[in-house]
């Protein structure tokens, strides 16, 4: 659908309230989060930064527009959430930062406490194995033999160590066992994205526990106050996004997007999915609009689902999705989606309307919308290039309103573009009603004519044997000219095309301008040709003429005995570019 | 490329690891600081006093996954080496991107060794096999794609995928019947628009267009809003000559995008089949914007000029149409017919005979093509090409309506009367196949005058005739006022629908929606035209050997087939 014109900038729905290009934060939606963290009721903006990917991963803290708290991360943040973890007043919620197999819980923006997931199952035999090498009755030969048998069949994976051990070289083997031999094998995890479920009660500040994804693609809920592990679910692949609702001790539902590009919905008591969205793409983004999910996907749509998996609707987008996130105005009953797209452009849809657009310079990579500071609706922006951006809805801003009604499209009034006709073609037209009769008979004539023309053409050229294929004895023939000038070499290709019986008492001459070109041997003979091969007679030309012309060399093949050519060939000579010496 | 990296990454691994030791000493040093949980610590000092800890090899899926489906290839193939230099290539997920990646970009010889070497470190992974098969099959080797895709089928038995796969593999080795048994497999699985998709395909090609619209039909009610199946299942039900369903979903396809060139297309010739020009016109437009470079579209455009009667602007965009598609027959046979509105035989005579050429076996395109040498005073090669015309043409009686009156001009009165009963045959055979079928009036007008002048009983009994003249008596009346010789509006669209029916199959949809090949009237032409020729025709030798022989003609289907 086509944009319409009046809400090509969000239609002025939007305060520019501030705009950092250079604020140096590199993140996605899952890592920002908005909270009043000190309790004075005033939010602010949360956000765990990648830094550049390896390094330089910082948690950072923003009070209106300035940067507030910065501390260092261990590892990349997966995600990053704000939840109470306790009824302790005032009400100040923690933040969870996911990274690695552990999340970091952080209160009053101070490390309170690390939780790391529990260590995955090991395979026996691996441990069997390591255990003979640590008592020494294995050398690491045997030992990389068995592990490698266990990799093929084991149900349960190998762990790091042993994959590190079989990758290694012969040579490095032994110090590797020493190395490590003594440790206890351990298989451990890491979190892919994170979640809050509210404990009990659906209250704005009420407890939420934790919702973890992990790469072994299990879903766990974590205790708020103790840390334990609540529940346990398995989904059939890695999750990468999740969207939670519901409270923990009454009834929930886990949406979780996986890896394999299916949609799971999780519900209590279930410790196995209890419906699925098979889509025909990955999905970027997951958002929970009142019952319905809305997924973006690779494929540049937006689709909307019932919470059981049944397609509701699809909307096609203009530019890939980078990222998505929910606007939710409970003041006016208003719910929709930010799109973010690679055009540089936030789309904001309710179901599959398309209700306004914000252009940004850069491409987004993080949306959240929420209270900031005092204000309930803001968007803030995170881009590409680092910027962030905080934008307030304004109070007057009209968004129920269906701009992009359905109506013809704009193409539909611009004009045909039909070329125009000459006043020379009228008169021709004019001219073949007047005379028709007379322009078809001297047509026909002249193309009979012409025919008769060409077929006598044709008959002389092949009874004169002027072309390169033979009509009396089965020869084909092919002329090269290589080299820039003065010499040229002459390489002309013949080959028998007779079934079986083979070609003798050839010769080939060459006629040509002698002022221009000198032949070094302008007769050959052609040896015993055998049938299907290709046989290339070499000459060399050399132009004795300095004025950059140049001549055709007729090339005759020719029968001993006989003054008749069977073939011949025309060569049209290039223009000699050296100098004769 | 992955035994290049992996061994590149040898040495640096080690250097990273040793690099790796006292960052984490120093990250110890914090959370001593922070956790104050010193058992735990002291626990971990002790471990990394002995051995460093070796990383999670999947720790950077979900980064690597992240930027993956955010389509930032660049970073993600950045964090996928530097992935694959830590663990030493044994990170089955990175590999599994980087191919994915890899046959983004055309790599697909590459991407198969990569996920080969995936279903090397995880060989118990569907996944890595559906990928494998999948490379195969872009390779077009689907013998072996078949047999990955089977063995992946043994490892995960319920996914559509694989299925829906298998089935597109069959499809391409011709094995119809497998295919089909497949996709429906796939199709009770989990429904999908691409396996619905498919499925129609199947069932066309191998000939079961009721299945194909069955399936179709089906597939619409599971989606509504896919355009691409309403758009399809319309050009069946065009194909089978359900207009009014045909009609419906072309318009539901439009009405959820309003830019479906296809669907625009289609619906824009049915349109025109009623008339509805400046309709057809206006969604035109839109396509115009869209593709302005298919030679159906500027053929539609060109035959709406036509029936608007703007002949230039027809003649403009059937030549940029033919410009664009020298080697179409339709566009060929409108361009002669529009030339021969004009009265420019010569010209008609050459486009018609270059169609003829294209395709040497439509009636309607030797009885213009004698219509033009009528008017060329070429009477010889008329003959001739009504002859022709009269052979292979099946059904339209319009064929030997014209016929009869270029015999009757000439005095063959005996072989008028055969061609004229040959005619009332078509005639009734028309009407008792589609009693619906309304013949155009000016048709029926012409042949009650031919019959008259016969003095043939009035045998002939057309399907409603008195409502049809009543109905349409003012084109009737436009046709014969003086003006250029043309065929009414109802004509042309009759004309059209029967073009529309023959219009080629849905593999080429945007071919069924082409095609108004519309005949010409003919009679005012055969009157006009000076009884006899009063010279000898040019000379004929010329004429002879430029027209449609019966000989070259069958030689050229020949050729064609």
């Amino acid at each position: 659908m086509t944009p319409v014109e009046p809400h090509a900038d969000g239609g002025g729905k939007w305060l520019d309230a501030h705009y950092d290009p250079v604020a140096g934060l590199h993140t996605f939606s899952s890592c920002v989060d908005l909270a009043d963290l000190s309790g004075d009721g005033e939010s602010r903006l949360v956000v765990g930064d990648l830094g550049s990917g390896s390094s330089g991963m910082k948690l950072k803290v923003y009070r209106g527009t300035a940067l507030t708290s910065e501390s260092t991360l261990l590892d990349l943040p997966a995600g990053l959430v704000a939840f109470f973890m306790d009824l302790h007043e005032p009400r100040i919620p923690a933040v969870a930062v996911a990274s690695g197999p552990c999340v970091y819980v952080y209160k009053n923006l101070r490390p309170y406490f690390k939780f790391t997931l529990p260590g995955l199952e090991v395979n026996s035999l691996e441990q069997d194995v390591w255990q003979q090498a640590r008592e020494g009755q294995i050398d690491p030969l045997t030992l990389r033999e068995m592990l490698e048998s266990i990799r093929k069949t084991a149900e349960v994976p190998l762990s790091v160590r042993s994959l590190r051990f079989l990758s290694l070289e012969a040579g490095d083997m032994d110090e590797f066992v020493q190395l490590h031999k003594q440790q206890p094998i351990r298989r451990q995890t890491v979190i892919t994205c994170i979640g809050t479920l509210k404990k009990s009660t659906a209250d704005e500040d009420g407890v939420s526990c934790l919702v973890i994804g992990t790469e072994s693609s299990e879903v766990f809920v974590l205790d708020p106050e103790a840390f334990i592990i609540l529940s346990k679910m398995s989904l059939p692949a890695a999750p990468t996004m999740m969207d939670v609702t519901g409270q923990f001790d009454v009834e929930f539902r886990i949406t979780a997007a996986c890896r394999n590009g299916n949609i799971y919905i999780l519900r209590r008591d279930f410790d196995k999915p209890k419906y699925s969205i098979e889509l025909s793409s990955h999905p970027v983004g997951l958002v929970r609009i009142g019952k319905n999910v809305v997924v973006g996907c690779t494929d540049e749509s937006l689709q909307g689902f019932t919470q059981k998996g049944k397609k509701l609707w699809k909307a096609v987008l203009t530019a890939p999705i980078t990222t998505l996130a929910s606007m939710d105005l409970p003041t006016r009953g208003f719910q929709a989606v930010l799109v973010g797209l690679a055009n540089c452009e936030v789309h904001l849809y309710q179901d599959k309307n398309l209700l306004s657009i914000i252009k940004t310079p850069d491409v987004v990579t993080s949306i959240c919308f929420g209270r900031y500071g005092r204000e309930d609706g803001t968007l803030v922006l995170t881009t590409k290039g680092g910027g962030l951006m905080v934008k307030i809805l304004k109070r007057t801003a009209a968004l129920d309103q269906r701009e992009g009604a359905p109506g013809p499209p704009a193409s539909q009034s611009v004009r045909l573009n039909v070329p125009k006709k000459t006043k020379l073609y009228v008169d021709q037209t004019l001219r073949e009603r007047e005379s028709g009769v007379a322009m078809h008979r001297a047509f026909q004539m002249d193309l009979s004519r012409l025919r008769l023309s060409a077929a006598k053409s044709y008959v002389e050229a092949l009874e004169c044997s002027l072309t390169p294929m033979s009509s009396s004895e089965p020869l084909k023939m092919n002329a090269v000219v290589q080299g820039l000038g003065p010499a040229f070499k002459l390489t002309l290709n013949i080959q028998n095309t007779a079934a079986r019986r083979p070609a003798v008492n050839l010769g080939v001459s060459f006629l040509y301008d002698e002022g221009l070109y000198r032949m070094r041997n302008p007769y050959m003979r052609i040896p015993l040709l055998v049938p299907g091969l290709v046989y290339p007679v070499e000459t060399f030309v050399e132009c004795t003429s300095d004025k950059g012309i140049s001549d055709i060399i007729k090339v005759f093949v020719l029968h001993e005995g006989r003054s008749s050519p069977l073939l011949t060939a025309h060569i049209n000579m290039p223009i000699s570019e050296g100098l004769t010496l | 490329m992955a035994d290049e990296e992996i061994s590149a990454a040898l040495p640096v691994s080690t250097e990273a690891k040793k690099r790796r030791a006292p960052k984490e000493l120093y990250i110890g040093a914090l959370l001593l600081l922070l956790l104050l949980s010193t058992i735990l610590l002291l626990c971990r000092r002790c471990a990394r006093l002995t051995s460093p800890e070796l990383p999670i090899v999947e720790r950077r899926n979900w980064l690597i996954h992240q930027h993956y489906i955010r389509k930032d290839y660049d970073t993600c193939k950045a964090i996928i080496k530097e992935q694959l230099q830590e663990t030493n290539g044994t990170c089955e997920y990175g590999i599994y991107v980087q191919a994915l990646i890899m046959r983004l970009e055309g790599k697909i010889q590459q991407s198969l060794e990569l996920f080969q070497s995936c279903a090397i470190l995880n060989p118990s992974s569907a996944d890595n096999l559906k990928q494998v098969a999948r490379s195969l099959f872009l390779l077009g080797k689907h013998k072996a794609a078949i047999e990955f895709y089977h063995e992946a089928a043994r490892l995960n038995e319920k996914d559509w995928e694989i299925s829906h796969n298998l089935g597109l593999c069959y499809f391409f080795i011709k094995d119809l019947k497998h295919a089909e048994e497949q996709l429906n497999i796939a199709l009770r699985i989990n429904k999908h628009d691409k396996t619905f998709m498919m499925l129609g395909k199947v069932h066309l090609l191998a000939g079961e267009t009721d299945k194909a619209a069955e399936v179709l039909r089906t597939a619409v009610e599971f989606s509504p809003e896919n355009t691409e199946l309403l758009t399809t299942l319309g050009l069946l039900f065009l194909q089978l000559g359900k207009y009014q369903k045909a009609f419906e979903h072309l318009g539901n396809a439009l009405t959820f995008d309003p830019n479906n060139y296809k669907a625009i297309l289609a619906a824009g010739s049915m349109m025109q089949t009623h008339g509805d020009f400046d309709v057809a016109m206006n969604k035109y437009r839109v396509a115009a914007c869209a593709v302005p470079e298919s030679p159906p579209l500027w053929n539609n455009i060109g035959m709406c000029f036509f029936g608007k009667k703007k002949y230039v602007a027809a003649i403009s965009c059937l030549k940029r149409a033919h410009y664009m598609s020298p080697f179409d027959w339709k566009v060929l046979y409108n361009l002669g017919l529009v030339h021969l509105t004009m009265q420019q035989f010569a010209s008609a005579f050459h486009f018609l005979s270059a169609a003829i050429n294209l395709n040497p076996r439509v009636g309607e395109l030797y009885m213009l093509l004698a219509v033009a040498l009528t008017n060329l005073e070429d009477v010889e090669n008329a003959t001739r090409a009504y002859e022709q015309a009269a052979t292979i043409d099946e059904s339209n009686p319009l064929v030997n309506l014209n016929f009869a009156i270029f015999l009757y001009n000439h005095g063959d009165k005996k072989a008028t009367l055969d061609q004229y009963q040959e005619m009332e045959r078509k005639v009734n055979l028309l009407r008792d196949s589609n009693s619906t079928f309304e013949f155009d009036p000016e048709l029926m007008d012409m042949a009650q005058k031919m019959g008259a002048a016969l003095q043939v009983t009035e045998g002939l009994a057309w399907t409603k005739p008195a409502k049809d003249s009543k109905s349409k008596p003012s084109s009737a009346a436009a046709t014969n006022a003086p003006g250029p010789p043309l065929g009414t509006n109802q004509a042309l669209g009759q004309a059209m629908s029967s073009a529309a029916s023959y219009g080629k199959s849905l593999q080429q949809p945007a071919g069924a929606a082409e095609g108004s090949p519309a005949p010409l009237e003919p009679e005012p032409d055969a009157e006009r035209a000076p009884s006899p020729p009063t010279g000898p025709p040019g000379s004929p030798k010329p004429a002879e050997s430029e027209n449609p022989r019966p000989r070259t003609s069958k030689r050229k289907s020949k050729a064609e087939e």
